[in-house]
């Protein structure tokens, strides 16, 4: 009786990329009509059918490693020589004011070595990631608006600096734009170990774009599926009686169909419907790290960060548009005491991870189409940041403040140059000089590489068009290859 | 100047900011139209305007114009920029055109021509001799040819109702419809029968759907239609659950929610009253309260309610703006003008809060004057009680708490109070700002104090009603314009003053007050050409799923058109004979025939290609049931919905489930449940005019698999009429009409019997499983010869392990260690007769590759393993030991052919009688080497006893699921 429902490999295959569910086949085959003509615009029946960008695109699909709290620029990605001369003293020049009292030069504690064949200056921070020195787009010249995490964090992700703007995150204007190549997964996934970044669920947030469109945010902390993603899991229904369960729904709804006129929506639900089942297999499959062979594991590493980078790349594979991965809950890089304990024990959590990434893509061919960023909402100062009475704690030292005048992102695969530096600092690290890159830039210079004119990508909401980068933004055509 | 007659707009765009400029203005203009000596003219063109072209024009003329400062006509350079005026009428020569081009303003105005260099002197003398004059300009020289196209945009225009023919019969909305029909060639679908429309009323106007019996009692009514229809519609008007249906659709446009939003530092986000305001709501509607003193009162209750009278419950009202968004000021103010002037009146004028709107003629000195009603008012201190006041033992226990927890707050505040009053002697007095005064540290830890007390209070949910409500300030400050919208960069002081685009130009400025009750009733007015045209289009849309103008909060020139604009302007003229009544309205809409239509019509096809999206109404929209209905209705056919009226919000989401409507839901703004958004549920941060319609896979997993949806079906299977059916097909009848309120048909009863059937033939062994999953755990022997396993499956789950008893390890039993666990953990009897064992049972015929390693923690302890493939009917397809110097072994079988129900076990043994140091890992997985891409790990499925459903549950739940359930024909 609970025959395989199983069908030849091809024909799933096309299903799993056109955005058509069995029910749609199904149902056109039972009525003997053709629905070419309602599902026309595929929007009208499945809001995350993929969809062709504006124009030719460098990259399908991003992954945006977000190390939330603000990673020092001077001690990762942006050397500063000058830095050490000065160390101890006060910077010359005019006073940049971030959150909070900043004191003297404070020179990076990580020695930096020239790296692979572009001579990227990379800190002993990231060892393994510097490894993909060649690959890295390194922006050292990035500038936000307010040295605050919640602005900072909203405008990295929604490109609006307050959190109570309305403007929907980066993954879900991508994700609008693109759609999913894989109706089976959502199309844009938050990845966060152990709870929620600041500013929280808004980081992922759709906004006035459906709800189709917001991130769906997975606790990498567990590793059960059903704790994953909600109601992923039957745990009442051995599955083979639930595809019985599910076929009797759709042969009601075939019913319910042919007794009324044609209707794409509800077409749209036993499509969706159908999707849902599928989304069973293939996100318990997605997630399953055990399939991965020990190199590959090992390659990793096989701890949190490596799990979540994994699990990142597994995502993209299986046709994900957008994943983000946090680097934890709260604010993890915000090293305002102890910079060298504390950026230390944050890089050597995760450079394997992202080195491990970095490779992997490669050598399956993925980096070419898929752009990974890197990089946190803001930098951090140069200088020390001093004891500030009920900010900090009196003993604070040896720890760098908030800066958004200047910091240090690097991107790879999807289009842009390896082994490239874009953009430079003051001789001290501490405000973009040199082709400053504004956030919004990044956003222009993302969807463009996406194949989008970031000034076209619209929706209309409340008597005008929004878009990711508001007012401003302009394309860095340098960083493309 | 042309004259088009217009009551409440007039023509010319002035833009006057003060009286006195005003007379001015008068003076000025007086002199333009009987026209300026030749040789003043001849003087600005010789002198002024080549100065003008040459350096100005570029960026100050035409639509684009920087700042919105025009210099290219009279009347332009009068108006000014966006945030200003750049001629002072008094003053000539101090106007801000003339400090710009001498670089005289200083930070306040800006150097003209921009990074240009400075204008030769001549020029500048020319230009102020020119002010002097009063700017004389040739008439024919454009800019004072009359209207702003925009003024006469349609929904700006008095609402003008045409008359129906005076022999049409019916109901006047299918005259409208009927003629837009007729000239498409169109016809309108038969009516819907009553089955349908029975249960169309219901989840319309009640959010509900009818039960069985109610439906029955419908469509067996002998009485003709034209009784039956309205007795019907007047019932579900009178039900209380109409208000909450209602009051939902308006929370939308309120973004109703209980949380402020984002607060830093764990502060406390609940608004403890928050649903004292959704409450007011629900009444309102079911009182059917006039829609213009439904206006008034959420604007301006706090001016037109006595407080000690017992209407003071009204006050509750104000919640539509104070339940806003946290936030700076000039966020709070925006939010609360964008809710109110996209509620009320459709007009998307946050766009005027950096630079004169782009499409509607709504300047930014407008947005300000506006700003200035709202910037103020203020929240009290302490929010007035309007509900019964609390008394008794309990509430008094509460109040004791209370008191301990501020007794913190207060010993440790009042102390430094102090200090600081001795160090700023003249702030003594004022609590306010010698708060400011403490040190930083000490602000925290008053506010870690104070959010222990704020949580308790909203955690106790015991203090009585209380409304939050604005009150205006006594003496009202001054609203400058904020240029770029930047509170520090002032421009023009604005008058406080309603949009002249609807109130006309010489609409007066406000003057009690904050102006809020004046901006009330301008909004309230009956000669408003937008409020009543808005609602009457928000209650269409959700009667008919679509507006006769969609997109129903912005009605801007922008927008799209109505549909149909002379049903929209004659039920918006209609609406306000008839009182304002919202009752009234929807008695209308649901008495014509355009309502009653079928959602199917015969021609549907051939009407695809005309006008496939509907827009003239030529059958019913069949629509989803929102996220409300959803929910509610999936609780109502169980017979158990709470059907108590307002009270404190509930989390929904959560088990154990609350049996309350989804109206009451905990909305959190910061962190809404993604489950809402998943079925189109409006976005708590903004005012939501309508919700989109999306179908995604989130969906159909939620009625597969939602514990929610599992416990529903449950319930109805324990209905009494199902459970005491005679058979399986009385059964099935009784379900199917508990849930989709009908009766079967035929061919549903087939449908379900053979799925009953199957449940129990196919799937009979199935659930008899230990999980519910294809894997099990036990332990037991395995026939060397045959491969057949003595399998004993675990009786015993820890929430974590499964395991042979409660008791853990069984002394002096040889099963002592055995066990299975997460991570393929295990452990191996003494002997070969307690092998641990997984099995794995082939869910149909398929060809398998088998791979998963094994390891064992205690490198060179012990005996190690002994480890077998054991396939039923195959004997054993693959030996190995794990020695116990190795920490991992690769387990692998190539390919394998299984039939349906054939068992795969994994065995491991203790080797020579001794399970020291035996614990392992086996992380077995199983791949599908035919078409499909599925597999099956252990590991990932890894899980406890199984709770299966029975099939009459499985049933119900299938029926939650049809499109037959979620949608409403």
């Amino acid at each position: 009786m609970f025959d395989s429902h199983s069908i030849p490999v091809s024909r799933r295959d096309l299903l799993r990329r056109s955005g058509m569910g069995m029910g749609m086949l199904g149902l056109s085959a039972l009525l003997g009509r053709d629905f070419a003509d309602a599902a026309a615009d595929p929007r009208n029946l499945n809001p995350l059918a993929a969809q062709k960008p504006q124009y030719r695109a460098r990259a399908k699909r991003v992954i945006h490693l977000f190390a939330n709290g603000g990673p020092s620029q001077v001690d990762t990605f942006d050397h500063k020589p000058a830095l050490a001369k000065y160390d101890g003293q006060e910077l010359p020049g005019e006073h940049l004011s971030t959150e909070r009292k900043t004191g003297a030069a404070f020179k990076s504690p990580f020695a930096f070595k020239q790296r692979g064949e572009s001579g990227l200056w990379i800190s002993d921070l990231f060892p393994t990631v510097a490894e993909s020195a060649d690959d890295l787009c390194v922006i050292n010249s990035m500038h936000a608006n307010v040295p605050n995490h919640e602005p900072s964090l909203m405008l990295m992700n929604c490109g609006a600096p307050r959190v109570n703007n309305v403007t929907p995150s980066m993954g879900s204007w991508i994700t609008y734009g693109l759609g999913t190549d894989n109706d089976n997964l959502p199309g844009f996934v938050a990845l966060c170990p152990g709870g929620v970044p600041i500013v929280e669920t808004q980081n992922w947030r759709s906004a006035f774009l459906p709800g189709a469109y917001q991130g769906v945010h997975i606790d990498t902390k567990n590793t059960e599926i059903d704790k994953l993603i909600a109601n992923i899991e039957n745990d009442r229904l051995p599955r083979a009686v639930q595809r019985r369960q599910v076929d009797l729904i759709q042969a009601m709804n075939r019913e319910h169909q042919s007794r009324r006129s044609a209707d794409p929506a509800l077409e749209a639900r036993i499509q969706s419907l159908e999707l849902a089942y599928r989304m069973q297999l293939e996100a318990s499959d997605a997630f399953d790290l055990e399939q991965e062979p020990d190199h590959i594991l090992d390659l990793y590493g096989r701890d949190l960060q490596g799990r979540q980078m994994l699990t990142a790349r597994r995502l993209v594979e299986r046709g994900v548009r957008f994943v983000q991965v946090w680097h934890g809950a709260g604010q993890p890089w915000d090293s305002h005491e102890q910079i060298e304990k504390n950026h230390g024990r944050l890089a050597g959590e995760c450079d394997r991870a992202i080195g491990g990434l970095l490779k992997d893509l490669k050598q399956r061919g993925l980096l070419e189409d898929t752009l990974v960023v890197w990089g946190g909402e803001f930098g951090r100062t140069p200088t020390v940041e001093l004891p500030t009475p009920g900010a900090n704690s009196p003993e604070t030292k040896l720890g760098r403040d908030h800066n958004h005048h200047g910091f240090s992102m690097w991107l790879a695969g999807g289009g842009v140059k390896g082994g490239y530096r874009h953009g430079s600092t003051d001789e001290f690290g501490f405000k973009a000089v040199e082709n400053p890159v504004h956030v919004h830039d990044l956003h222009a210079t993302i969807l463009h590489l996406l194949g989008f004119d970031h000034e076209r990508l619209t929706y209309r909401y409340s008597g005008r068009d929004y878009r990711l980068t508001d007012l401003a933004g302009n394309v860095v055509h340098d960083l493309v290859a | 100047m042309s004259s088009r007659p217009h009551p409440t707009a007039p023509r010319l765009r002035t833009r006057l900011a003060t009286p006195v400029f005003a007379a001015l203005f008068v003076a000025l203009a007086s002199a333009q139209t009987t026209g300026f000596p030749p040789e003043q003219l001849e003087f600005f063109e010789k002198n002024v305007r080549p100065v003008l072209a040459d350096h100005c024009f570029e960026c100050h003329s035409g639509a684009k114009a920087k700042a919105g400062l025009r210099l290219d006509s009279r009347q332009n350079v009068l108006k000014g920029s966006e945030f200003r005026l750049v001629v002072d009428p008094q003053k000539p020569e101090a106007s801000v055109l003339l400090l710009a081009v001498k670089h005289a303003g200083g930070d306040k105005v800006p150097a003209m021509p921009h990074e240009k260099p400075k204008l030769p002197d001549p020029a500048v003398a020319a230009l102020e001799q020119w002010l002097k004059m009063g700017a004389p300009w040739p008439e024919d020289a454009g800019g004072l040819s009359g209207d702003d196209p925009a003024r006469s945009h349609w929904a700006y225009q008095p609402v003008k109702a045409e008359a129906v023919p005076a022999d049409f019969r019916g109901n006047p909305i299918d005259w409208f419809v009927g003629e837009k029909l007729r000239e498409a060639g169109l016809e309108s679908a038969p009516a819907a029968d009553r089955e349908t429309l029975v249960r169309r009323a219901h989840l319309d106007l009640t959010g509900l759907p009818p039960t069985a019996d109610e439906a029955r009692a419908f469509v067996t009514d002998p009485r003709p239609d034209a009784e039956a229809w309205p007795a019907l519609v007047d019932k579900l008007l009178a039900s209380p659950h109409y208000g909450e249906r209602w009051a939902r659709h308006w929370m939308d446009v309120a973004r109703y929610s209980d949380t402020r939003g984002y607060e830093a530092g764990g502060r406390e986000r609940r608004f403890v009253y928050s649903y004292v305001y959704r409450d007011w709501l629900v009444r309102s509607f079911n009182e059917d309260m006039p829609f213009d003193q439904f206006t008034v009162y959420q604007l301006a209750a706090d001016r037109v309610v006595d407080r000690d009278g017992p209407d003071k419950r009204h006050l509750g009202a104000m919640g539509f703006l104070t339940l806003s968004k946290n936030g700076p000021t000039e966020e709070v103010i925006d939010d609360r003008l964008d809710t109110t002037f996209r509620g009320f009146q459709a007009l998307t004028i946050g766009c005027a809060r950096c630079h004169d709107h782009k499409s509607d003629p709504i300047p930014t000195k407008e947005y300000y004057g506006l700003y200035g009603v709202l910037g103020n008012s203020f929240e009290p201190e302490e929010a007035p009680v309007v509900g019964e006041p609390k008394s008794g033992p309990e509430y008094e226990a509460y109040l004791k708490k209370l008191a301990e927890k501020q007794k913190v707050v207060d010993d440790f505040l009042n102390p430094k109070l102090a200090e600081a009053a001795e160090k700023f002697p003249e702030l003594a007095n004022r609590q306010a700002q010698l708060l400011g005064k403490l040190e930083r540290a000490d602000r925290r830890k008053l506010q870690d104090l104070e959010k222990v007390v704020d949580k308790f209070v909203a955690d106790a949910g015991m203090e009585p009603d209380r409304a939050l409500i604005l009150e205006d300030r006594e003496r009202p400050a001054p609203q400058a314009v904020y240029i770029r919208g930047n509170p520090g960069r002032r421009g023009d002081i604005v008058p406080r003053r309603f949009l002249t685009v609807v109130a006309g130009e010489d609409t007066p400025d406000f003057k009690e007050g904050s102006g809020r009750l004046e901006m009330a009733r301008a909004i309230a007015d009956a000669k408003n050409p937008l409020t009543a045209r808005v609602i009457v289009n928000r209650v269409w849309m959700h009667l008919f799923g679509e507006g006769i103008v969609r997109g129903v909060s912005d009605f801007g020139v922008a927008a799209q058109k109505p549909s149909h604009p002379e049903l929209l302007d004659w039920l918006a003229s209609w609406f306000v004979e008839n009182g304002w009544s919202i009752k009234k309205l929807n008695r209308l809409i649901l008495a014509s025939e355009t309502w009653r239509q079928s959602s199917s019509h015969p021609r549907a096809d051939s009407y695809a290609g005309v006008d496939g999206d509907n827009r003239l109404l030529w059958r019913q929209n069949r629509r989803r049931m929102d996220f409300e209905q959803m929910r509610d209705s999936m609780i109502a056919v169980t017979g158990q919905l709470d059907r108590t009226l307002g009270g404190r919000c509930v989390e929904i989401l959560q088990p154990p489930y609350s049996n309350r409507r989804t109206v009451y839901a905990f909305i959190d703004r910061q962190n809404l449940d993604p489950t809402f958004r998943n079925f189109d549920f409006s976005n708590p941060q903004q005012h939501t005019g309508q919700r989109p319609v999306t179908s995604i896979p989130m969906q159909g997993l939620f009625s597969l698999n939602s514990p929610f949806v599992q416990d529903k079906a449950k319930k109805l299977a324990d209905l009494p009429p199902v459970r005491g059916a005679a058979d399986d097909r009385a059964r099935a009848a009784a379900l199917h009409r508990a849930v989709l309120t009908r009766d079967a048909g035929p061919r549903d009863l087939e449908l379900a019997e053979a799925f009953v059937r199957d449940f129990r033939a196919g799937g009979g062994p199935l659930l008899k499983r230990q999980t519910v999953t294809e894997w099990e755990y036990g332990y037991g022997s395995v026939d060397e010869t045959t491969g057949e396993a003595a399998f004993t499956a675990y009786s015993h789950w820890t929430g974590d392990r499964w395991q042979v008893g409660a008791a853990f390890p069984l002394k002096d039993d040889p099963r002592s260690y055995l066990s299975a666990g997460p991570n393929g953990s295990s452990h191996p009897g003494y002997t070969d007769k307690e092998c641990s064992i997984y099995r794995w049972t082939a869910p149909r015929d398929l060809t398998i590759r088998v791979s998963g390693p094994v390891e064992r923690a205690a490198v060179g302890k012990g005996t190690g393993l002994g480890l077998r493939v054991a396939v039923s009917g195959q004997g054993i397809v693959l030996k190995t030991t794990l020695p116990a110097t190795e920490k991992q072994k690769a387990v692998t079988v190539d390919k394998l052919t299984v039939k349906a129900g054939d068992t795969v076990d994994f065995v491991a043994d203790p080797l020579e009688n001794n399970n020291s140091f035996d614990s392992y890992n086996w992380r077995p997985e199983i791949a599908d080497l035919g078409g499909s891409r599925d597999r099956w790990s252990q590991t990932a499925q890894f899980s406890g006893p199984a709770d299966f459903m029975n099939e009459w549950e499985a049933y119900a739940q299938a029926l939650l699921g049809t499109n037959d359930f979620l949608f409403v024909d």
